[in-house]
């Protein structure tokens, strides 16, 4: 049913009653110390197992598993495609040969690196494609595109400085071949099971990995010339340019690591007063907000730098109001008043009966949204907690 | 999907020639570029009217100003390639209405969003199936919408919100695509509108909602101005039309009377740039003050469009009111 | 230089990957994978991956076009086959989310494991297959089968015997009468996608009565799905079928293999 369908933008709920909700929403709620149903910290992610390059058939491919057996697979597969122009290229490509003529007849052997550097910085974003795949949708259903478009929108944003291991013109830059010719990216992700929680964290950290594992077959051809590839895939190059390691130089032996990283999303909610990152099902019922944030390391402030920030709608919205013994037809008469006196949740400005679950209604307040992407961007923060977990994952 | 039941169009754009009879030179294109002539905190004006579709339950029209080089284009057409375009959408709203006996048991008011542009609203032409940007401004439609409506007054009921996109906005200046920005900026200033429009409409039909919720967006954009020199600026309401690029943008759905944000899309990259604050790294918390500040403007035509609205169902004679 | 098999086996009498013809392609296969389904399976032939995932024998859906009625007398099995975008050689997108092949491989899964599975012991349930091909190279039907199979097995639902799928092709295109005198036409066991291109070949899944064992006999060994969709001379179906029934009884070795191999763990 369409309806229901598009109704559930933020995955299932679960169902819960409302004396579980109140009770979930009481104990994330704690000021300070929430109480998580799993007994993490309020920034400590769940375990998960990743593996890269599974797929032979694949340029990048990797695999995500959750311990509570919700498993992602991405595959990442590149085209080479012709590249439509616009009417400025147009005019200044037809100089630009022209130019390009009178050079090679003096042999100037260099002049193909020089206007790849002219041309480079001017990809598109539609060149990047993505589609998910979810048991139980079909994928034109709002779930889907609406996550698929979550997470192609910080990769083709990112915008990085160039300098040694630098991509110019990020992630659309690097698809340039040259003016005519640039690669297509098809990202195809799986998800194996039906989502037991909002799967945005796991498929994203999923395509992460399968970025950094992607690879480009060699350019054999320079400059404008149609383009041939080095049939040798071992010498095929990382879509992400892989640097020698200066960070860690207490290891001998230089390890190559990626120095501009695909940029990953949080999931990140708000209870009461507290944020919490990574929730599970029963927290995402409670929240009061939803917020998915991308952010990818900026090389040129060494700090995380943010590229995209979407509401999720909270499903706590469409959860079932608890009533209160003093409107209860079957207990009315058997408490006092004064046992459930009315009070004012701080967060939300709404007068309540503890223990008594109320749907959530409004927005977010301003402070709430700069607190969550503050605790993510911050120097030793929650985001580079995670990008720094995901580089102790093997690529390649 | 494709579209097997009707005869359609060509699926990509098309360009109306340009005769190099009718040029001087190249520079000539560019020079018609559009350029802003607001103020960077200017927004621009709103005309928006509740009730025009009778058989709906709540209805909306707005329409933005067209921008100063779209109304001397329109005066005095120089091509026939308008510069830029400006926002027209229509919304209805059909409900509450009994769910169909099939659902299963809601205990509050189900929001169904549709928004659908016209084929002919933006310079590609859209096909008749929604495709996926569609779908994804009807999901952010939602979220804006649901935290706003008070849903549990309406339990085993329906409530469904269909906007139709009559003209869109452009993504870029024709002349420059597809290569200087290619994300779909103009997609945001659509959603602005619809969640103004929208909100319009549900209290014209006289569904309970905490507060009005009006749409802004704001933009951090690097134009070249005077010489060489680009800077980033910050700029409400933009036109993608009248900027070279636009490196990064923000929509928010915003309740004036709570202070709260019921929606919030933010994209780009603005590490580049330092706007509003001196620490760089608080870009995004201007491109988001800078958006509640349009949306506070939206909000006074909003409250202007719902007050006739109630004018009218309280059967006062429109514009007559103290 | 043209590479098909049909010029270059009567050569060499290898095929294109390096097999004899009466080889198959290096079997993997892992059961329970995916903690979050009742039964999971990981198959590899060759470079054809696929994953399965069980669901059930569960309640089934209320409201369902099949209604109530359906499955009163035993559980019906449901297959959903999602062929991923990058499992091909060319990145393929699919309207709607299925395509034709993937349809039809789902259909025929789901009356060959109908009728396989002891069905009758869960009335008024649905036993739901779920299979992500990850990479196709040929024999997907035949894959697909042996990875429902372990599958269903590590759900514990009850079956006669292991159901196990293998193609035979064979090496020239076969469509003038089969000549005893001179046979140069040899069989091929378990094909992959470019012979499966070029070739005729059938797709055979055999299952015995009773659980495998040291006494297996030949004589029960039963044909449950059999499907072909390329002509051949009918002289040369017998050959045909006589090695895929053999290939299906390697499978079944290596498959029993895998399951005894978990169970001991």
């Amino acid at each position: 049913m369409a309806a229901q369908r598009q109704a559930s933008s933020a995955s299932q709920t679960p169902h819960l009653s409302p004396a579980e909700l109140s009770y979930l929403y009481t104990s994330l709620s704690l000021p300070g110390t929430p109480i998580r149903p799993d007994g993490r910290s309020p920034t400590q992610f769940r375990p998960l197992a990743a593996e890269t390059d599974i797929l032979p058939g694949t340029n990048g491919s990797a695999r995500v598993g959750f311990a509570d057996g919700t498993q992602a697979i991405v595959g990442v597969k590149a085209e080479v495609e012709r590249t439509a122009l616009g009417i400025q290229a147009l005019s200044t490509a037809e100089q630009q040969d022209y130019a390009a003529a009178g050079n090679d007849d003096r042999g100037g052997g260099n002049n193909g690196g020089s206007k790849q550097g002219s041309v480079s910085g001017s990809g598109q974003g539609s060149w990047v494609q993505m589609a998910i795949e979810i048991p139980g949708f079909r994928d034109d259903d709002a779930l889907p595109v609406f996550l698929a478009e979550m997470m192609r929108e910080p990769l083709v944003e990112s915008v990085s400085g160039g300098g040694e291991g630098g991509m110019v013109g990020g992630l659309k830059g690097r698809l340039v071949i040259n003016r005519r010719w640039h690669w297509r990216l098809y990202i195809d992700v799986l998800l194996l099971s039906q989502p037991l929680s909002y799967p945005l964290p796991l498929l994203s950290l999923t395509t992460h990995l399968a970025l950094l594992a992607t690879k480009l077959p060699k350019l054999k051809s320079k400059g404008e010339e149609d383009p041939f590839f080095d049939d040798d895939w071992n010498a095929a190059e990382y879509l992400y340019p892989r640097v020698k390691s200066t960070k860690h130089s207490s290891i001998p032996g230089s390890i190559s690591v990626h120095k501009v990283r695909p940029p990953v999303t949080l999931l990140v909610v708000s209870v009461a007063e507290n944020i919490i990152f990574d929730p599970s099902r029963e927290e995402i019922a409670v929240a009061d907000a939803v917020l998915a944030i991308s952010v990818t390391y900026d090389t040129d402030f060494d700090r995380l730098k943010l590229l995209s920030i979407r509401t999720i709608d909270p499903p706590s919205r469409l959860t079932q109001p608890g009533v209160p013994n003093s409107e209860n037809v079957a207990t009315l008469g058997s408490t006092t008043a004064a046992e459930e006196s009315v009070i004012v949740n701080p967060s939300t400005g709404e007068e309540e009966v503890p223990g008594v679950w109320r749907p959530r209604r409004g927005g977010v307040k301003r402070a709430t949204i700069a607190k969550m992407i503050k605790m993510v961007l911050e120097k030793g923060g929650v985001g580079e907690e995670v990008l720094d977990g995901l580089e102790g994952v093997e690529v390649g | 999907m494709t579209d097997r039941r009707r005869i359609n169009g060509p699926p990509g754009g098309t360009r109306p020639p340009i005769f190099a009879s009718s040029l001087e030179s190249t520079s000539d294109i560019v020079a018609e570029r559009p350029q802003r002539q607001r103020q960077p905190n200017e927004l621009r004006k709103i005309f928006l009217k509740t009730g025009l579709i009778p058989s709906a339950s709540g209805s909306s029209y707005l329409e933005f100003e067209p921008s100063t080089s779209l109304s001397a284009a329109r005066s005095k057409p120089k091509s026939v390639i308008p510069p830029s375009s400006s926002l027209k959408l229509a919304c209805t709203v059909h409900g509450p209405k009994p769910l169909p006996r099939s659902a299963t048991f809601s205990p509050n008011l189900v929001l169904t969003t549709h928004v659908k542009y016209a084929p002919f609203a933006g310079r590609r032409r859209k096909g008749h199936v929604r495709d996926a940007s569609e779908r994804d401004l009807g999901v952010h439609l939602e979220t804006a919408l649901r935290g706003a409506i008070v849903a549990e007054r309406w339990p085993k009921s329906g409530l469904d919100i269909t906007i139709t996109i009559l003209e869109a906005e452009d993504d870029r200046w024709w002349g420059d695509a597809p290569d200087s920005h290619d994300a779909a900026w103009g997609m945001m200033n659509v959603l602005a509108g619809c969640i103004t429009a929208a909100s319009a409409a549900i209290s014209d039909a006289r569904i309970d909602c905490l507060d009005l919720v009006a749409g802004g967006v704001a933009a951090v954009v690097a134009d070249e101005t005077a010489g060489r020199e680009t800077t980033s600026q910050l700029m409400l309401d933009t036109d993608p039309a009248d900027h070279r690029s636009i490196l990064s943008a923000c929509v928010v759905a915003y309740m004036p009377a709570r202070d709260e944000i019921t929606e919030l899309w933010l994209k780009g990259d603005n590490s580049k740039s330092s706007v509003g604050t001196d620490n760089r790294g608080l870009g995004h918390e201007a491109l988001i003050d800078g958006a509640v500040d349009a949306a506070r403007g939206a909000h006074s035509v909003l409250a202007e469009a719902v007050r006739e609205s109630a004018q009218r169902f309280a059967g006062l004679p429109s514009g007559d009111f103290t | 230089m043209p590479l098909d098999t049909s010029t270059t086996y009567p050569l060499t009498k290898l095929r294109l990957d390096g097999r004899r013809w009466n080889e198959l392609r290096l079997i993997h296969a892992q059961i329970s994978t995916n903690p979050a389904s009742s039964g999971s399976s990981y198959l590899a032939m060759g470079n054809t991956t696929i994953l399965c995932s069980v669901h059930g024998p569960a309640e089934g859906r209320r409201g369902d076009a099949t209604g109530g009625a359906a499955g009163s007398s035993g559980a019906v099995v449901e297959v959903d086959v999602n062929i991923a975008g990058f499992a091909g050689i060319d990145r393929k997108r699919r309207a709607g989310g299925s395509d034709k092949q993937s349809g039809r491989v789902a259909s025929t899964l789901r009356s060959a494991f109908q009728s396989h599975l002891h069905t009758y012991l869960y009335p008024h349930s649905t036993i739901s297959v779920h299979v992500s091909v990850l990479s196709a190279d040929g024999s997907l039907l035949a894959a697909a089968v042996n990875a429902c199979t372990l599958a269903l097995v590590d759900a514990g639902i009850p079956m006669p015997g292991l159901l196990c799928g293998c193609t035979a092709g064979m090496s020239g295109s076969a469509s003038t009468p089969r000549d005893p005198l001179n046979d140069y036409l040899d069989p091929l066991l378990d094909v992959s996608l470019p012979e499966e291109q070029e070739l005729p070949f059938l797709t055979v899944a055999t299952t015995t009565s009773v659980p495998t064992g040291a006494d297996e006999d030949e004589d029960d060994m039963k044909v449950a799905m059999l499907t072909m969709d390329s002509k051949v001379h009918h002289t040369y179906i017998e050959t045909m079928l006589a090695v895929g029934v053999d290939g299906c009884k390697q499978i079944r070795e290596i498959l029993d293999g895998v399951i005894k191999g978990s169970s001991q763990r």
